[in-house]
């Protein structure tokens, strides 16, 4: 009964590390950009808040299914030569998450309080250096729940990455079941697998709401 | 750079600009069907998730929590490929056989998908309104279902219309994952002028204004409905 | 050492500082004080450039504040600042707290400024809470690493704001200590307090502000026992009860 998932095993996992891959891209670029984003969200220059506040609501507009579209049409004609799909839906995805985690670390900012940020430019810290050791550690600690479960959701989106042909777990379930034609069973498979790694994500990010709920330390 | 030439009359042009037009009109009944039952079974799950009878709250939960950490892709694929095999053998075939039945998929497999979103906020709602007025509305007298029935459900919702707008912004986002199994929808609908045309940047550029200007209107109407059922006292902005 | 002429600062259409003159001399203690509102935070905000005014000039050591050039993160070296709710950074040890600064503004390597610290943290009275974290400490032993963390810049001026008001009874003498240590000292002090035990102690001049201005000015008993003006008269009837 299972011998159609038994037999394509290495097959279909490979696909799964894919979709790991593309989420572990999509996660270090989506944050390092994301922490960009939030902080031009609370920018007091309008040159950086205006243009940022655009590109945020611009984006959460707009399905990612589109902007992975998008992005698969304008990357060669900007790179100049047909573009591998993994890496132009890790820009797609990368560009697209930054827009999620851009405003929860933006919620993160906002929760230390202003005389934080004066006491650490009272003892004549520049702007770049209270971000980088005050602002951003502060709300990262804080934003960590909800940062897991952007994680978690990121990590199911790279299913999408499908439509462009990239050889990650959906397509290739779909690949094996138009040969096997064992329906049932191997999409049943994928969704478990997903299913799986998304719980446990779940569970942490509980575990750290719980923990700061009763901690009230940061 | 490659030489590319722009074309952007490609968007109004006929017939790519009717297609266009044609796929919104199919986002919107997507969105607003599965809406509809997304709405009706998040309520439901929702509810089963906050009662007393802990064989309900479990049924509720793990509603949510399964159709919560799958994909959406995978939840689609899985009812349309695997869906129709669930019936037995002669089924199968006669349901393959139905016309527009992606169209009738995706709607169900997207209702399904956002009910659990939806039965979370319900969820929220429900614990915001705290105690104080479940014990009331229990001493008039009333069973537990005609109290969630007449008293909490009305109200939690009212409470909730800002986490539901997101909701239903994103089942029109969601919407355009059904162009994977061929529903005629707008992002279908963009791809398939680009396979026609090769000026699949313009088409796409153009269904993202689409998406914008449905976006926009949704939230208008949202605000609309959040006015005329606000509760009197209670902050609402 | 900080001239202070004519500054005035609006909030919007809200006048917060209104045609405020004084001049604070090396080694001064000046302690100001009145009704909430009255502008004193802000004043203190403004002399380090946290805050921007629209009228008049501030200067410190010779360098103007209104003058677009001059560079506030060198400017702020020179003037330590407390706060009333401590303000420690959450995330670090009092330690690193204190190091902070001097590592990345002074560019002091990382014994150096941790020698330091630990002198400091001996002159404050806590030298064993250096590897602890401010949620680990009590209110008075927070405020004491706050006042550690702003000397370790070796500033010239230390300016106060309301650094007692957050603080149990029982701990509020800790840090007046510490206070009264460094006036003693001779550092230049400038501090927003209701605290007048300290200020009759410690003070060379009080300053009374209402609605943005400087009402009066006295030095030590004079202006508690012949307040001058009504205002005055009331508010310190009110704390003094």
């Amino acid at each position: 009964m299972l011998d159609a998932i038994l037999q394509n095993l290495p097959y279909l996992l490979g696909g799964f590390l894919t979709n790991l891959q593309l989420a572990a891209f999509a996660l270090a670029g989506g944050l390092f950009l994301g922490t960009l984003v939030g902080l031009g969200r609370i920018s007091k220059r309008p040159w950086v808040y205006y243009p940022v506040t655009l590109y945020v609501n611009f984006l959460r507009n707009i399905p990612l299914i589109l902007v992975i579209f998008w992005f698969y049409f304008v990357m060669p004609i900007l790179v100049g030569r047909t573009m591998d799909p993994f890496v132009s839906a890790a820009v797609s995805f990368i560009v697209f998450e930054a827009t999620y985690f851009g405003e929860i670390l933006r919620a993160g900012f906002q929760s230390i309080s202003k005389d934080l940020v004066s006491a650490a430019y009272s003892t004549g810290l520049t702007y770049r250096q209270t971000a980088t050791h005050i602002l951003v550690p502060i709300a990262f600690r804080r934003m960590l729940p909800s940062m897991i479960t952007q994680s978690i959701i990121t990590f199911q989106d790279t299913s999408l990455a499908y439509v462009i042909g990239l050889q990650e777990m959906v397509r290739r379930t779909t690949i094996v079941d138009s040969i096997e034609v064992r329906s049932v069973q191997l999409y049943s498979f994928v969704a478990i697998l997903f299913f799986i790694i998304c719980f446990i994500g779940s569970r942490i990010s509980m575990h750290y709401e719980e923990k700061s709920r009763k901690a009230k330390v940061l | 750079m490659l030489a590319y030439k722009f074309d952007w009359g490609v968007l109004w042009r006929q017939p790519y600009g009717e297609w266009l037009l044609q796929g919104l009109w199919l986002t919107i009944q997507l969105g607003a069907l599965a809406w509809i039952i997304a709405l009706s079974l998040g309520v439901l799950f929702g509810t089963m998730r906050s009662v007393r009878f802990w064989p309900l709250r479990i049924i509720g939960s793990l509603y949510v929590e399964v159709f919560r950490n799958i994909p959406f892709l995978v939840q689609l694929f899985f009812w349309f490929y695997a869906g129709p095999m669930l019936f037995g053998k002669t089924l199968q075939f006669k349901i393959n056989a139905i016309s527009g039945l992606n169209y009738w998929v995706a709607i169900f497999a997207l209702g399904l998908y956002t009910a659990s979103r939806v039965a979370e906020h319900v969820r929220a709602g429900f614990a915001s309104i705290g105690h104080g007025q479940y014990d009331a509305v229990l001493s008039t007298g009333m069973t537990p279902l005609q109290m969630y029935w007449y008293v909490m459900i009305p109200h939690a919702l009212r409470l909730i219309i800002p986490p539901l707008t997101t909701e239903f912004l994103t089942i029109f986002k969601n919407s355009a994952v059904a162009m994977t199994i061929g529903v005629a929808e707008t992002t279908f609908m963009s791809y398939k002028i680009d396979e026609q045309t090769f000026h699949g940047l313009e088409a796409t550029t153009g269904a993202m204004a689409i998406y914008l200007v449905l976006g926009m209107t949704v939230v208008k109407l949202m605000d609309f409905i959040e006015a005329r059922f606000r509760i009197p006292g209670l902050m609402s902005r | 050492m900080i001239e202070i002429k004519n500054v005035s600062k609006w909030f919007g259409d809200f006048q917060v500082l209104a045609d405020v003159d004084e001049v604070v001399q090396r080694g001064q203690k000046i302690v100001i004080c009145g009704p909430s509102g009255s502008g004193k935070s802000t004043l203190l905000r403004c002399i380090n450039g946290l805050e921007p005014y629209q009228k008049g000039e501030i200067v410190v050591d010779g360098v103007s504040l209104s003058d677009p050039k001059t560079n506030l993160y060198k400017l702020r070296e020179k003037l330590g600042m407390v706060f009333q709710r401590f303000e420690l950074y959450p995330h670090m040890t009092v330690m690193r707290n204190i190091t902070l600064a001097p590592i990345k503004v002074r560019k002091k390597s990382r014994q150096a400024a941790e020698k330091k610290a630990m002198e400091l943290l001996e002159r404050v009275g806590i030298p064993d809470k250096a590897g602890a974290f401010p949620a680990n400490l009590s209110g008075g032993q927070q405020q004491r690493v706050a006042i550690a963390r702003a000397l370790a810049m070796e500033p010239a001026c230390m300016m106060f704001d309301e650094p007692t008001s957050a603080l149990d009874p029982e701990m509020i003498q800790e840090v007046l200590e510490v206070m009264i240590g460094l006036a003693k000292e001779g550092m230049t002090m400038l501090v927003v307090t209701h605290e007048m035990g300290f200020a009759r102690e410690v003070a060379d001049e009080i300053i009374f502000m209402d609605e943005g201005r400087i009402v009066e000015r006295g030095r030590g008993d004079d202006f508690f026992k012949y307040p001058k003006s009504q205002r005055t008269k009331d508010f310190l009837g009110q704390i003094l009860k």
